[in-house]
């Protein structure tokens, strides 16, 4: 890169990462020092050094809920991606009733999680939910099944309602990377006589790179820190089956347990950092 | 012709799948209290109206639905002009606090946010921010800025260098050449941005408990929390109602405004 | 066209600022006009009653210049009110109520408050003392029961007397059951972690309670002294009660969908006669008559039976709407100025009713329920052993976390034997 006389343009994040420093690292800094402490949140804390760390690893129900997390995010980061751009290659484009299709997508992120919560097991509840219903009306007896009684339908179930809420969310990336791509490039792979598959394999997709990398790095984010739909939809039960890493923050943060669930956090943040790094450097060499 | 068929089934199929949920709140906020879930067919309501003059007067739905507009507007605004003067930057000039930010905004994404509560409540205590509309814009801008950088970020990095060198020949400092070359060919990613955060401050609840405690100054959902009885269920019937009419300005706005917000993300789009 | 809007979306953003801005230093005018009003805030969790709170408050608020008390409700109180403490922001008067708040000093001690004390029933005043200390730290202004609801007009149609002895219970049981396969004899909300709780503290807990005494009982769980609670044993209550469920599952007589089943669907079911019986606490009363008036007259209310050798049937009769005073207030007279108000007979009365639980002043004749109701409850009350609610738990072992175990016994993870002993385990567990 050439060399570039400093001017304005130098400390033009600055504002952008003094609000962040305020406002999240100050306070994060007197965080993560609680998880070196036994902290309850009322009482005086105590340094206990690494003690929460090791007290982490032998605790079964904090392991149970990294399986869970993992699991949950090996399904739900590369569904989001391929339905989210499916989405986004079918809504891009002239259509009648775009508009209204647009605004359809995003109603399940409009309406408060706090009631979506509730709508999600109103129409999933295994004997009694909508679908259900809907199913023994037309002649499927058992309805959904009881999914929430076995492990691998409830991580199943807990996805495809992740991907359902979340994929319009993915789908707009997509739909902003397709519209960076020059039109004039599409006509001259046509004129090379290229069909519609060769010109996604070759322009679009090379050209989407930097919307993919957004997309995968933040649903791999998103998922291993997955909270809301699973507290909705089964409350991570029954008993701790399904609780994921970040129900398991909140609990031990709110059952007088504040200074491990720091410490459980950190390790939270290295189990995330670990997937981004390699999805980050995976897509720079593709650019 | 048959592909073309395929693509509007496709998306009348998608946006039937979107629109169930919503389905749901509509036949909920039109049962009577007295609703049996189990008798009777399901998807039909009691059609009782009367759950949106309840919901309207229980609730004071009214100024939430204001406060939110204005929490989510004014964080809105933080982010996209904060945002994209950062990603600017970072994706342009190698400077390594730039590169730092950069790590330090990506890392951060990857923090949970509850872990700051203590201290940042503690923080808000003592710049004057509780119960105000202000201090909680600036708490939900903070919450997203990461994420919000990390995608300007790639879309400044998408477009070519040599649009801003242009200007710079024609005698425009770099700074200036943001605000008028680059920032406007932004607004597709903005309006993704806009949309991505934008309905996450406006139904914030995590942060809303702490720092917005006087009623006059609850969001759209502390208004809806008063129908949730600790030990005894909810009041589906109001709840559902005030939820409609919590969603309908955002519907109106969205309706009025995607056609000249979402322009940029059709412009040039490959015409099918 | 394109820039028109994001220039309108500019000025509206910075509109709001000034808006925000504005709004906040008029609020600092309104402070330092009157520089003698006292704020105090009233934290709460009770939704029920947040209405009548604030009639009372603007009654409060009126009657005088000098003191304005404003209501914070949360519908995570408990949490929340944590995070407060922490934080250094606490509320003058609060609603939740915690032992290791209590033992941390953060409560003010009210036991010389001879005027409030005096007109409260002894056993509320009990119920009000903390063990450790034998002091007062909050006034729990109702009563709430817990038991069993029943619908009395199955019960009759079927000639069946509620159960005092377990024999008995499955015994009604099996006879809904068979004479009417339609109806769940016992319903449970299981994926409600916290219902599930419940019935821990209610039978398991219940017996020791009935077997110990209120106060022994509390102090046997506050020092976990093992010979008296005994959750591990193979034999004891715990075990037994795990027993206990895992046979009425495996019988039909509980409903089958027991780990995904809500409170709503059990109100509904209850109320169009689906089910006939649900353990419950008088808060969902309000629930079952809204939906569904005509119940008034069928809602029976019955103590949980005995179900260990020698024991007694047990029903819960627990205190309810305390308030607390923070230790570190500044506006302590003020507080109680409020209370005082706030106690007074005509509006308790109002409270009671509005709350539809029993007051636990002695001056204080309200109608909290249907006349048919009340006369269930106070047979109830005359004819098991009253127990109250489990404050002494170990930091750390929620009801919900005692519930979820529940959850995982009844998915077939737990034998009654290793479901004790995980009990006993995660019980000791919490105590260090």
């Amino acid at each position: 890169m050439r060399h570039v006389k400093t001017g304005l343009h130098t400390f033009m994040a600055f504002p952008a990462f003094l609000l962040f420093a305020l406002f999240f690292l100050w306070p994060l800094a007197q965080g993560i020092g609680m998880s070196l402490t036994d902290w309850d949140g009322i009482r005086a804390p105590s340094f206990v050094g690494l003690q929460n760390f090791f007290s982490f690893f032998k605790d079964s129900r904090a392991l149970g809920d990294i399986k869970t997390t993992l699991l949950f995010t090996l399904g739900s980061a590369p569904l989001l991606n391929l339905v989210g751009l499916g989405y986004a290659l079918l809504m891009d484009g002239e259509f009648h009733g775009k508009g209204l299709a647009r605004v359809i997508i995003y109603l399940p992120a409009i309406i408060s999680p706090l009631i979506m919560g509730y709508i999600w097991y109103f129409l999933l509840q295994p004997d009694r939910g909508f679908v259900s219903q809907a199913m023994m009306q037309w002649g499927f007896s058992r309805g959904l099944g009881d999914w929430m009684n076995e492990y691998w339908l409830e991580m199943l179930v807990l996805i495809l309602v992740n991907v359902w809420q979340y994929a319009g969310m993915t789908m707009v990336i997509y739909l902003a990377g397709l519209q960076g791509i020059p039109q004039e490039l599409y006509e001259s792979a046509k004129m090379d006589g290229a069909g519609y598959s060769s010109r996604f394999r070759y322009v679009t997709l090379p050209l989407l790179i930097p919307s993919i990398r957004i997309n995968v790095v933040t649903n791999i984010i998103g998922s291993l820190s997955v909270f809301d739909i699973i507290m909705s939809l089964t409350d991570g039960g029954p008993g701790y089956a399904t609780e994921s890493l970040g129900i398991y923050i909140m609990r031990m943060c709110y059952g007088s347990k504040t200074g491990y669930s720091t410490a459980v956090a950190m390790i939270m943040f290295f189990i995330i950092l670990v997937p981004v790094v390699i999805s980050m450097r995976l897509t720079q060499e593709r650019e | 012709m048959i592909s073309k068929i395929g693509r509007q089934a496709a998306i009348l199929f998608i946006c039937a799948l979107c629109l169930t949920p919503f389905y749901i709140l509509l036949t909920l906020s039109l049962n009577k209290p007295t609703r049996i879930l189990s008798e009777g067919n399901i998807f039909i309501p009691d059609f009782h109206f009367h759950n949106y003059i309840d919901g309207w007067v229980k609730s004071q739905i009214g100024t939430a639905i204001l406060n939110s507009a204005l929490i989510t507007l004014f964080a809105l605004a933080v982010i996209v002009v904060l945002g994209t003067m950062a990603a600017y930057t970072i994706a342009r000039f190698d400077y390594k606090f730039n590169k730092a930010f950069f790590w330090i905004f990506l890392c951060s994404m990857m923090i949970p946010g509850i872990i700051n509560t203590v201290p940042l409540y503690t923080l808000m205590i003592r710049i004057n921010a509780i119960n105000t509309l202000w201090g909680m814009a600036l708490v939900c801008a903070t919450n997203v800025l990461p994420s919000s950088v990390f995608i300007f970020t790639g879309f400044v990095r998408s477009l070519p260098r040599e649009i801003e060198e242009s200007a710079i020949i024609d005698g425009c400092s770099w700074f200036a050449a943001f605000w008028r070359i680059t920032f406007p060919l932004l607004k597709p990613s903005i309006a993704a941005v806009a949309i991505l955060n934008g309905f996450g401050i406006w139904n914030n609840y995590a942060q809303a408990v702490f720092f917005l405690q006087d009623r006059s100054k609850h969001n759209i959902p502390q208004a809806l929390s008063v129908y949730f009885q600790q030990f005894a269920g909810a009041k589906w019937h109001l709840m559902a109602a005030t939820a409609v009419i919590a969603v309908i300005p955002v519907i109106c706005a969205f309706l009025l405004f995607q056609k000249s917000l979402l322009k940029g993300l059709t412009e040039g789009a490959v015409k099918g | 066209m394109n820039t028109r809007i994001f220039k309108l979306f500019t000025i509206l953003a910075i509109a709001c600022l000034l808006l925000a801005g504005c709004a906040s230093t008029s609020g600092d005018a309104n402070a330092s006009q009157a520089p003698k009003t006292v704020k105090l805030k009233l934290f709460t969790g009770k939704i029920e009653t947040i209405d009548i709170i604030n009639d009372v408050i603007n009654e409060f608020n009126a009657s005088q210049n000098r003191i304005v008390v404003e209501q914070e409700y949360q519908k995570d109180a408990s949490n929340i009110i944590k995070i407060k403490f922490a934080s250094g922001q606490v509320p003058d008067i609060m609603t939740t109520y915690e032992q290791g708040f209590v033992d941390e000093g953060k409560f003010l001690d009210l036991s010389d408050r001879s005027e409030w004390w005096d007109r409260l029933l002894p056993s509320m005043k009990e119920s009000c003392t903390d063990v450790k200390s034998g002091k007062q730290y909050r006034v729990c202004t109702n009563m709430t029961m817990a038991g069993f609801f029943y619908n009395k007009e199955i019960f009759s149609e079927l000639g069946l007397k509620t159960a005092t002895t377990w024999d008995e219970f499955t015994s009604n049981l099996k006879a809904i059951k068979e004479s009417k396969p339609d109806v769940t004899p016992w319903f449970i909300f299981g994926k409600e972690a916290w219902h599930l709780g419940h019935l821990i503290e209610f039978i398991p807990h219940g017996y020791i309670k009935q077997s110990l005494g209120a106060v022994e009982a509390k102090k046997a769980m506050l020092a976990n002294d093992k010979a008296k609670l005994n959750f591990g044993a193979p034999d004891g209550a715990m075990a037994t009660f795990a027993k206990n469920m895992l046979e009425l599952k495996e019988l039909g007589y509980i409903n089958s969908n027991v780990l995904t089943a809500t409170s709503d669907n059990c109100v509904q079911d209850f109320v169009s006669g689906k089910a006939a019986m649900l353990s419950n606490g008088m808060w969902v009363l309000s629930s079952l008559l809204e939906a569904n008036p005509e119940m008034e007259s069928k809602i029976g209310f019955a103590p949980y039976p005995a179900y260990m050798p020698g024991s007694k049937p047990v029903v819960l009769s627990a205190e309810d709407s305390g308030y607390s005073i923070s230790a570190s207030t500044e506006n302590k007279a003020e507080a109680i100025e409020f209370l005082n108000f706030l106690f007074n007979a005509e509006n308790q009365k109002k409270y009671s009713e509005g709350a539809k639980a029993p007051s636990a002043f002695k001056d204080v004749s309200a109608q909290w329920a249907p006349a048919a109701v009340v006369a269930e409850v106070e047979t109830a009350l005359k004819d098991a052993v009253n127990i109250g609610f489990t404050n002494e738990k170990p930091a750390g072992f929620s009801g919900d976390d005692m519930g979820r175990m529940v959850q995982d016994l009844l998915a077939g993870k737990h034998t009654p034997e290793s479901y004790a002993a995980e009990y006993e385990k995660t019980w000791d567990g919490g105590m260090q």
